[in-house]
């Protein structure tokens, strides 16, 4: 090891001293003035601007977020997940680690003497630095090849991502050289074992052999390592004062640091409702500083798009074009605000500016968008406070919503049926109401599609069977359930939301409810995540959690063989939200005669059925119809039979059944119902009858 | 260094030092405009970056030819 330390060097000295010393001093000083810089910079361009939005505790478990951090920025946690992308990302990041790593090791090794004439650490330090290049050049020319061959549409591709790439070329490719001249200036006695310290300066020293002896080599070295190290250090300045898409490299690990621990899809209510003077957002101000750095840790990677159904289905929402519109509207107007005393300020609303109305509207707020972002940018909460202002202060939304809403106020329910019929469906099943019994332990809570659509009263029929075939305690609120309110909710009309959400909550605590069965994962997520705002703590519980367990623990038996080639359509709130995937599938596995093939997109990557965010009740006037799409997914998996755990998706997928006009082939079914045929208890009719369209039924 | 491996090694070096001013000159461009120079400008300052770029160019040139290593004396 000695000799080839001592080799590496020998004959070198006068460079070191000469050139590189110099350079570091220089350089040292520099990385000083870009500190500085970044940190003006940093203040004047990013701080402020993000103390224009309103107060959010983002500071608590402080343990919790650094380790996400960690796992996000040294495995690159969620961007594995697509491979060409993510192994092109890891190759960088890692590459450009090991370079700093070899580059900071030399950098300090001079002032604390650790070199000169150089240690073991130094070979290692050039080691390091050599292959943390190659990676680097590897995965930019993988990126260049993406971005400028293969083209992806989610990729929009600005002057400045061109910068990036050449200028970092520039400088990896002037590295190489340098190391390359300084080898070559040795001569051409250069020991072969320096190849194994420096394999790709090696191979280009072989290539230059730049005569030694000449004095104007070592004119031109310093002009080299000018070369390279000025425009070095001036990235590094560009990147702090600029608005580079380099900026992620702060940017988005603070706001992983500050991402929200809030329970998925938990939506804030509008605190002091009875007091407050506006509602929601209307322009950029009225968000939080979170959201706003939401808006510039974007990095227009387009991974949200690719997964939007509302994209895919060619309605006007990219949620990448609209993170994006609001960050050019985050720095058209921020300056603008902070330039006059608040009582002056007119600000730019964002509707109409950087939001359209088509394009607010079309958010299913399935989460397939946060699910894939790499840096935990929240949509969904940013569309409904938008939604919120439209609804609540401007009363603009689709003249269908205004009759939902209208509905849901005067019956409790979006249908606007009698909320006396609330439980009819269970006539002559023998269930009590809480007020009949009220000592039972599970509170069934039904839901509006469970009690008044006619295809979810024969799931909430069924699913009533199986509890009791099972020997569960269990009652219903019967004529004095609510709507849960998360249409409303997710409509943007929070003061209905939380009206009925209050009153099943006063409801439910009369009867000292504690543990809460829903067939529907809209009311799941609501009861589960949003009523504990207005201290509705209750232990909630999925249908297809506790068939699961029932069949585990053997209290229901599955006999009857249910043939066909089923696949499971993941809800959103079910499976994103909630991230209940394996107990449907385990349900599934458990019927005996039955097929279960998984579509393309499942589990964190399903498809939204197209009803999420109130969609349910708006009409789908633009592009293919999201319900469709899902359905044909279905169908190119080679499914006869599409099992879902939602009465939202199968009223969805059923229509896109019709739509496709595959009902003598095709049903879709709720898990409740495969189940209850499969324990074989009373005659039953046919599948292919059980799950026709709702209208057909 | 034969003659020919010689006009390569300087087009490659021309080569890298363009990518490097380009970039340079490119940041500046950019810059100019995040700290809030109006967009109308953009052109003038497209003609300035590129006045700029050919007198970077004929200069490293002339320095290339000038002072690159000598080929080798009785080689």
């Amino acid at each position: 090891m000695d000799s080839i330390n001592q080799l590496f060097w020998a004959g070198q000295e006068v460079y070191i001293m000469m050139i590189f010393l110099p350079v570091i001093i220089g350089s040292l000083v520099l990385c000083a003035g870009v500190v500085a810089l970044f940190t003006i910079s940093f203040r004047w361009q990013h701080y402020r601007l993000w103390r224009l939005g309103k107060e959010e505790d983002c500071f608590h478990q402080t343990a919790d977020r650094l380790k996400t951090l960690l796992a996000v920025i040294f495995a690159n946690f969620r961007l594995g997940k697509e491979f060409y992308p993510g192994t092109m990302h890891l190759l960088i990041f890692w590459g450009t680690l090991l370079v700093f790593l070899g580059k900071i090791t030399r950098l300090f090794s001079y002032p604390v003497g650790l070199t000169n004439p150089p240690q073991h650490v130094f070979l290692y330090a050039s080691f390091v630095s050599e292959i943390g290049g190659v990676l680097v050049l590897i995965g930019g020319c993988l990126a260049v090849i993406r971005r400028y061959i293969i083209r992806p549409s989610r990729l929009e591709t600005k002057p400045d991502n061109t910068l990036v790439f050449i200028w970092g070329a520039a400088i990896f490719i002037t590295g190489y050289l340098i190391k390359g001249f300084r080898m070559a200036a040795v001569g051409v006695a250069v020991s072969p074992d320096w190849f194994s310290w420096a394999p790709v300066s090696y191979l280009v020293s072989r290539f230059i052999l730049v005569l030694p002896a000449e004095p104007l080599n070592e004119l031109l070295i310093w002009h080299r390592v000018l070369i390279h190290a000025i425009p070095a250090l001036l990235l590094f300045a560009y990147v702090a004062v600029s608005r580079s898409p380099l900026q992620h490299l702060f940017l988005s690990p603070l706001n992983i640091f500050f991402r929200s621990l809030k329970p998925k899809g938990a939506l804030d209510p509008i605190p002091n409702f009875e007091e407050a003077e506006t509602f929601g957002v209307k322009e950029i101000s009225e968000f939080t500083w979170k959201q706003l750095l939401d808006l510039e840790a974007c990095t227009n990677c387009g991974r949200c798009q690719d997964v939007c159904p509302a994209h895919l289905s060619e309605k006007p929402l990219s949620p990448r074009r609209m993170t994006q519109n609001l960050k050019q509207h985050l720095w058209r107007e921020g300056p603008n605000l902070l330039s006059l005393p608040p009582e002056q300020r007119q600000p730019e609303p964002i509707m109409g500016t950087s939001v359209g109305e088509d394009e607010l509207w079309a958010c299913t707020t399935c989460m397939a968008c946060e699910e894939a972002c790499p840096v935990y940018i929240e949509q969904i909460r940013r569309n409904i406070d938008i939604r919120r202002y439209q609804v609540l202060m401007e009363t603009k939304f689709a003249p269908e919503v205004q009759l939902t809403l209208k509905n849901m106020e005067n019956n409790s329910n979006p249908w606007g049926i009698g909320s006396h019929l609330r439980a009819d469906w269970a006539k002559g099943l023998g269930i009590k109401t809480l007020a009949e019994d009220p000592h039972v332990e599970y509170l069934f809570y039904v839901g509006c599609s469970g009690s008044f659509d006619d295809r979810g009263k024969k799931v909430s029929a069924a699913f009533a069977k199986i509890l009791k075939a099972a020997g569960v305690s269990f009652g219903i609120l019967g004529t004095e359930e609510g709507c849960c309110g998360d249409s409303a909710m997710r409509i943007g009309n929070e003061y209905l939301y939380q009206n009925l959400a209050q009153a099943n909550i006063e409801v439910m605590k009369g009867y000292n409810v504690k543990k809460i069965i829903t067939t529907c994962p809209h009311g799941y997520n609501a009861l589960k995540k949003d009523y504990p705002h207005f201290d509705g703590n209750f232990e909630v519980w999925h249908h297809t959690e506790i068939i699961a367990y029932l069949i585990a623990k053997g209290r229901i038996a599955l006999k009857k063989p249910v043939e066909g080639l089923f696949t499971y359509h993941d809800s959103c709130f079910l499976g994103r939200y909630n991230e209940i995937y394996d107990q449907p599938r385990r349900i599934l596995k458990a019927v005996p005669g039955l097929k279960l093939m998984e579509m393309e997109r499942n589990r964190a990557r399903s498809f939204c059925c197209g009803a999420g965010g109130a969609r349910m009740w708006m009409e789908e006037a633009i592009g293919e119809r999201i319900n469709n799409m899902r359905t044909d997914q279905a169908i190119a998996a080679g499914a006869d039979r599409i099992a879902v755990g939602c009465p939202f998706c199968l009223t969805m997928l059923a229509d896109g059944i019709k739509d496709r006009k595959k009902e003598e082939t095709m049903a879709a079914l709720d898990i409740a119902e495969i189940v209850w045929k499969a324990m074989d208890l009373e005659e039953e009719k046919p599948v292919g009858d059980v799950c026709a369209a709702p209208s057909a039924s | 260094m034969e003659t020919f491996t010689r006009a390569i090694a300087i087009v490659v070096e021309l080569a890298i030092l363009t990518a490097v001013f380009y970039s340079l000159f490119a940041g500046i461009t950019f810059e100019v405009f995040d700290f809030g120079l109006n967009q109308k400008y953009h052109k003038f300052i497209k003609l300035v970056m590129m006045i700029m770029g050919c007198l970077m160019l004929v200069f490293l040139v002339a320095h290339l030819i000038a002072f690159y290593p000598r080929l080798p004396v009785n080689v």
